[in-house]
């Protein structure tokens, strides 16, 4: 790609598209650049937007390093890991709730609420907030060029309540999002972009709260999902909890109960118990040290990677566990595995690399950066999107089964796990009594036997079907789940050929209007932070003109009539009072602009006497 | 339809064209031979049926209309799932026959239930030795019976889909007696399959962390 097109008018760019990978505990931006993915980060940074949220006391929102700084010294005011929260309810984030520090509540719709300073924020809300941040670093490295179409990762294992979350939370943030994809896949495209590689291949991605395993088939540009296996709730974050429960166990006898169920003590814990743990990937033993000078603690604890790593077994043989499964539904056997790819960074974890090498019978690739490579995948698919090339292509599967739930309360599966997406499925209904004209329809996804065991993806309420005895409508109920891993559900009455309506409920989700309130919200947001800055740049440079006036009337007063200095006066007077007063940028924009109007005539003045003064020999201040 | 209307190349699959970018929505209902661009037959080895799958994906795929209007994207997302169906019947071995013979005008699963006599008392044992083997801890001897169940399933497998490639290659003539031999076949697969998986799942459930 040579060029960025950009549209004049108001500097965005048409014919490229981000990548973004919205972690758990770091989020990244790439783009295709020079025929090769990038990280995209303003100079001197890394890039790396650390996933966590700070509220202020005025309850301005704070996202990234900075946020994670004031953690320490204000962590009841600080969010992490919100990935977790995506698509749930409060009754399936229970563990994962206790370490929040704030109060949760839940809207109508089962959407798990985050109050903060007054304010009650959705996980989609909180997330479109890491989003801007990262498209903001993202669009500053490019120069300030406005990139709005983005490709966004998310965990294979992601359900479709949690990818809808997703995408409303970019939807929020004001992104055009070109398509959702997983991140396994992503990886593997960095990596098989990178290696030219053909084969068979493992992606074993352990995130910081989520694991995905993704067997593939890769050849000549075609990257197929075989299949597909993991834990949205199991990772780096569950490997720092094994440290904070030893903590909270021998800290009992030293602090107060209150103290260790106090929610902003916790955080300390957690925050020291994942550096204790990254120390632990590259030294033999590691202190975790937490100090409280309030109430004079000060505790040290040393770990030896062996504790450590007998603590987190169990963590490990899970994702094996999903590992095997995976393998069982590509019908492979770990012989037949040519490569193994880590992605996350919790597969630094020294212990993890070592049970994978031995699952798998073969050194796993550890070459490509684990924190980057979803996101320069992201930015490969992007590329795609954009028209960019044909010799990829893509093929992905949905990680669960769909189903609906039967009269008896059991799962009538229609469309299988791992079947290659896009894919659908049409369901024949009738009616059980005359004249019927809706059928409610309760879609689940999962592999249990009986719907209560599986996700409610919401109920679809279909209405409209045209009043006949009963059994006689014939109505053809299709369900699409499409690029994105994204279900849509239609339904059409083949009699009449008419389109059934279909209503849907979601569970753990927003609805449109919820999304539009909180678009605008943001919108408002945005523009309120717009307009701060402008009226801050303003004051500061009618600051400088009025200086400059006044330092100018001192000189060339005499010069000018006595009409124009008392204009001069009066505008001069006017900015300095409305700079003082306002932080309109209208107000502010009219007065300066009225400055630059009246003092025209002086600057006319001083820049003739300057031009005189130097045909005189005379140095420019000494005029 | 062999040519695009819109730049008269010759066409991969009737629901686009790769050398206009065309999308097409056929009216009537096309089988999955159609829609990856084959001739119906039972014999269809893997490679070119993936050959066929990537063609015609790379005419059709979503992702290569990512900046189109919604219309034409939507067009695509139908489309590719067509193409991932017919593949996904194709693929199997099972599928594949059991959409033949019913396009033959052979019957379905629901008109012929029977299986061939000899795996009737058979599926009994099959049970109970699963059914031992289930709450057994691994290397004992239930668990030694399930594993020879499995080496011996798996025989038989292969043993009667070689019957039914027989059958159905050349492909019988429409309602002959052959179809309902097939159906017959295809019920003793959904036996033997189903054992199958139930191994497996034994087998995966007890190397489960608690």
């Amino acid at each position: 790609m040579g060029f960025i097109q950009l549209n004049v008018l108001n500097n965005a760019a048409s014919n490229v598209a981000l990548g973004i990978d919205l972690g758990t505990t770091n989020s990244l931006g790439a783009m295709w650049k020079d025929g090769r993915p990038i990280v995209l980060h303003p100079e001197g940074d890394s890039g790396y937007v650390p996933s966590a949220i700070h509220f202020t006391e005025k309850g301005a929102a704070i996202v990234g390093r900075q946020a994670r700084e004031l953690a320490i010294v204000d962590p009841a005011h600080t969010l992490f890991s919100i990935k977790r929260f995506m698509g749930r309810g409060l009754a399936q984030v229970e563990a994962d709730a206790r370490n929040v520090p704030c109060a949760l509540s839940e809207t109508d719709n089962g959407v798990v609420q985050f109050e903060m300073r007054g304010r009650k924020y959705t996980p989609q809300e909180l997330s479109a907030l890491i989003l801007m941040k990262v498209h903001d670093q993202a669009c500053k490295a490019l120069g300030g060029i406005e990139v709005t179409k983005v490709v966004i990762t998310v965990p294979a294992y992601f359900d479709d309540s949690q990818r809808q979350a997703t995408r409303d939370a970019a939807r929020i943030a004001g992104l055009d999002v070109l398509r959702i994809i997983n991140e396994p896949t992503a990886a593997s495209l960095a990596y098989g972009l990178d290696q030219k590689k053909h084969g068979k291949v493992a992606v074993y991605d352990l995130g910081g709260g989520t694991f995905d395993v993704s067997i593939l088939s890769i050849e000549d540009g075609v990257f197929q999902v075989l299949s597909t296996n993991g834990d949205t709730h199991l990772g780096g974050d569950d490997f720092d909890r094994t440290l904070v429960d030893v903590a909270k166990k021998e800290l009992a006898s030293i602090v107060r109960p209150s103290t260790l169920d106090d929610r902003a003590f916790l955080q300390l814990l957690r925050l020291a118990a994942e550096r204790c743990k990254i120390e632990l990937s590259s030294d033999p033993e590691a202190y975790m040290h937490v100090s409280l000078p309030e109430s004079g603690v000060q505790w040290r604890r040393k770990f030896t990677r062996h504790e450590f790593d007998a603590l987190t077994a169990h963590l490990i043989e899970r994702t094996l566990h999903s590992c095997r499964r995976a393998m069982a539904d590509a019908k492979l056997g770990v012989e037949e595995i040519d490569e193994v790819v880590l992605v996350g960074g919790s597969t630094r974890t020294p212990a993890v690399r070592s049970r994978v090498e031995k699952f798998f019978g073969r050194r796993p690739h550890t070459e490509l950066n684990p924190d980057e490579v979803v996101a320069l995948g992201a930015a490969v698919q992007a590329h795609v999107l954009m028209g960019g090339t044909r010799e990829l292509l893509l093929m992905d599967v949905t990680p669960l089964s769909l189903g609906l739930e039967t009269m008896g309360g059991a799962v009538a599966k229609v469309i299988e796990r791992n079947s290659t997406i896009p894919c659908q499925a049409t369901e024949g209904f009738t009616t059980y009594v005359d004249n019927q004209t809706g059928v409610d329809l309760h879609v689940v996804q999962g592999e249990r036997e009986l719907a209560k065991d599986c996700r409610s993806l919401g109920r679809f309420k279909l209405s409209g079907i045209p009043p006949m005895p009963a059994g006689m409508p014939r109505i053809a109920v299709r369900f699409h789940i499409d690029a994105n891993g994204l279900l849509t559900v239609t339904a059409r009455e083949e009699s009449s050929g008419k389109s059934a309506r279909v209503e849907i409920t979601p569970m753990n989700g927003l609805t449109d209007s919820e999304v539009e309130a909180m678009l605008n919200a943001a919108f408002k947001n945005a523009r309120d932070d717009f307009d701060a800055r402008r009226a801050a740049d303003l004051a500061t440079e009618i600051g400088t003109m009025v200086r400059a006036s006044e330092r100018g009337l001192a000189h060339a007063a005499d010069a000018l009539d006595r009409e124009t200095r008392r204009d001069i006066e009066d505008a001069v007077a006017k900015a300095r009072s409305t700079s003082a007063a306002s932080r309109e940028p209208q107000k502010l924009q009219k007065v300066r602009d009225e400055l630059e109007r009246a003092t025209l005539p002086l600057a006319a003045l001083l820049m003739d006497q300057v031009a005189k003064s130097a045909l005189s020999g005379k140095k420019l201040d000494e005029v | 339809m062999k040519h695009c209307p819109d730049c008269g190349a010759k066409l991969e699959t009737p629901l686009g064209c790769g050398a206009c970018g065309a999308l097409f929505s056929p009216e009537s209902t096309l089988t999955p031979f159609e829609v990856l661009g084959l001739e119906p037959s039972y014999e269809l080895g893997a490679a070119e049926l993936k050959k066929r799958l990537l063609r015609v994906s790379r005419v059709v795929h979503p992702d290569y209309f990512g900046s189109a209007d919604a219309a034409t994207r939507e067009r695509a997302e139908r489309a590719s799932a067509l193409v991932n169906e017919a593949h996904a019947t194709l693929a199997s071995d099972r599928a594949r026959a059991d959409w033949l013979v019913r396009w033959l005008g052979g019957p379905a699963e629901s008109e012929k239930r029977e299986m061939p006599k000899r795996f009737l008392l058979d599926v009994l044992e099959w049970n109970e030795t699963l059914e031992l083997a289930r709450g057994a801890s691994p290397g004992s001897a239930e668990r030694a019976a399930l594993v020879e169940l499995r080496r011996v399933l798996r025989a038989q497998t292969d043993e009667v889909l070689a019957t039914l490639a027989a059958r159905l290659s050349p492909l019988p003539e429409r309602a002959s007696a052959r179809l309902a031999e097939a159906r017959a076949d295809l019920n003793a697969l959904r036996y033997l399959d189903n054992t199958l998986a139930q191994i497996d799942a034994v087998e995966l459930e007890s190397l489960r962390p608690n």
